[in-house]
């Protein structure tokens, strides 16, 4: 199958760009070996803000169209959106100690918005769980899901202000790696690692987008055995909507 | 490598998350499809 | 136009009913005001005694009792509606669903103004900070925060009206959209009390602003939906 071939594309191109940023590539001289950590760590936050768009984007797709199928994607990308999410935080704590010195850094905005991304997603997700019928939850999430997007950019902004108007001396970025003047080999490795990441994003979109439409599928079987079990035990049996 | 516990600990979380994730699928898939079924 | 003027009637209608709900004490609005006092005296407990600590962290603290009292408050508004199946019945008039939330964000913004001209006072004095030398942009970032929580209350109100586990739902969901509202007031508040040494108090207002707004309008275009529940 496709999707087979996919993941096995995946877990080559991960292996081989893990490799190169951890024994191919020099380490940074600033920096030295910590520098290494950005690339997952860029790679996992482009692929959390993408996998958030989806989400928001399905959403509008459901409420337009009613087509189940777009909740479905919808969970999937705030499912795997949370763990990249996760994943860029723990990074960034990970480049932070040794860089920074310390594992937190109120203004870095990029750390705190994340954090902020974090919590509006798993809210999500725990706010889906609160609602069993499909199309309600679809409806519901999706509001949600759009107006936690709507927040971000109004988030992203006004994180930078805040650090904005609080220079300090020199507050080493995470996002070097980014500037277009860094070395093309580290560039390079980050390009890699973000297309070995996103072939293993869509591997994963699938896979969990199938798993919520036969999540679905047996939600309705079993709706469908206990209305009739109702309907066997007579009239008086209440429905639950 | 300096700092190699930063380094280490961050892809190994990264990396072998992605990999617990893979799994966690696969194996909520095939629950769902039924242990008979060929879910992959 | 006439359908627009239709429309602001049912808002204020709305936000009338609201309101008298309110004065006439089914749910006590004293009793949020009453916690929100409480809170900051458990400010006080927890980052006192010293009062110079206090005095510069009073902005901070002036935003997270009207935020966490702000939960309570919207909360208790959508409680007038589940308690009698009232906002079925609202669904089923023929009104505009964005007059339907625009007129219990309204009735939401009149709430959450008593309580953050309240708190500012009580700030004031618990903390030793001078209000009177600064109180027209203390006014107006009271009036734009209260009207951002409002609108975000009464979405998010309304979002989890019929949920199971919602009183930890609300704030799960209302919080994190808040954090620009929060980070805005609180700069605006403490420019505004330093005399603003920066310029930055207009720039932190219009932020203030464009979240208000944008929170309005994404509310009142995805409001009908959850009523068509």
């Amino acid at each position: 199958m496709k999707t087979r071939i996919l993941g096995f594309v995946a877990l080559g191109t991960v292996v081989a760009a893990t490799a190169v940023a951890l024994f191919v590539v020099a380490p940074d001289l600033n920096q030295g070996d910590a520098q290494r950590i950005m690339y997952p760590h860029v790679a996992s936050a482009w692929l959390a803000y993408l996998s958030f768009g989806v989400t928001a984007i399905s959403g509008i797709g459901w409420l337009w169209k009613r087509d189940l199928r777009f909740d479905a994607v919808a969970v999937a990308g705030a499912e795997i959106g949370v763990m990249f999410t996760a994943f860029a935080i723990w990074g960034g704590m990970m480049w932070g100690r040794p860089i920074w010195g310390v594992y937190w850094q109120w203004e870095d905005p990029r750390l705190t918005t994340t954090a902020l991304l974090l919590a509006l997603y798993v809210g999500y997700l725990l706010f889906r769980r609160l609602t069993d019928d499909p199309e309600r939850r679809a409806t519901r999430a999706a509001i949600v899901g759009i107006v936690a997007a709507v927040d971000i950019p109004i988030v992203h902004f006004s994180v930078e202000w805040w650090r904005g108007l609080h220079q300090t001396a020199t507050i080493a970025s995470p996002d070097r790696v980014l500037d277009p003047a860094a070395p093309p080999v580290f560039v390079g490795t980050l390009l890699g690692m973000l297309g070995a990441f996103t072939i293993a994003w869509l591997y994963l979109m699938i896979r969990r987008y199938q798993l919520a439409r036969a999540e679905v599928a047996r939600e309705e079987a079993v709706r469908i055995e206990r209305l009739m079990a109702a309907r066997a035990a007579g009239p008086s049996a209440e429905v639950a909507r | 490598m300096s700092d190699a516990e930063f380094v280490i600990a961050a892809y190994a979380v990264i990396i072998g998350g992605l990999g617990l994730y893979t799994v966690a699928l696969w194996r909520r898939l095939r629950s769902i499809h039924g242990p008979d079924d060929e879910a992959r | 136009m006439s359908a627009v003027r239709a429309e602001a009637r049912t808002a204020l209608a709305i936000a009338r009913k609201d309101a008298l709900a309110e004065l006439r004490g089914r749910h006590a609005a004293v009793t949020t005001l009453f916690f929100s006092a409480v809170v900051l005296l458990l400010f006080g407990f927890a980052l006192g005694p010293d009062s110079a600590r206090l005095a510069a962290a009073a902005p901070g603290l002036l935003w997270l009792a009207v935020v966490f009292s702000g939960i309570l408050a919207v909360n208790r508004l959508h409680l007038l509606e589940t308690d009698d199946g009232a906002l079925e019945q609202l669904a089923l008039y023929p009104v505009a669903r964005r007059a339907i939330y625009a007129g219990k964000a309204l009735g939401g913004f009149a709430v959450m103004l008593v309580l953050g001209l309240v708190v500012l006072g009580a700030v004031g004095v618990l903390f030793a900070v001078d209000i009177a030398s600064a109180w027209l942009p203390l006014l107006i970032t009271v009036v734009l925060g209260a009207a951002g929580i409002a609108a975000v209350g009464t979405f998010y109100a309304g979002v989890t009206v019929r949920l199971r586990a919602r009183e930890v739902m609300l704030p799960l969901l209302m919080l994190p959209v808040l954090a620009p509202l929060l980070l805005a007031a609180v700069k605006a508040t403490a420019a505004a009390l330093a005399g603003d040494p920066f310029g930055e108090l207009g720039a932190w207002l219009q932020l203030l602003a464009a979240f208000d707004v944008i929170m309005l309008v994404a509310g009142a275009a995805t409001y009908g939906y959850l009523l068509e529940d």
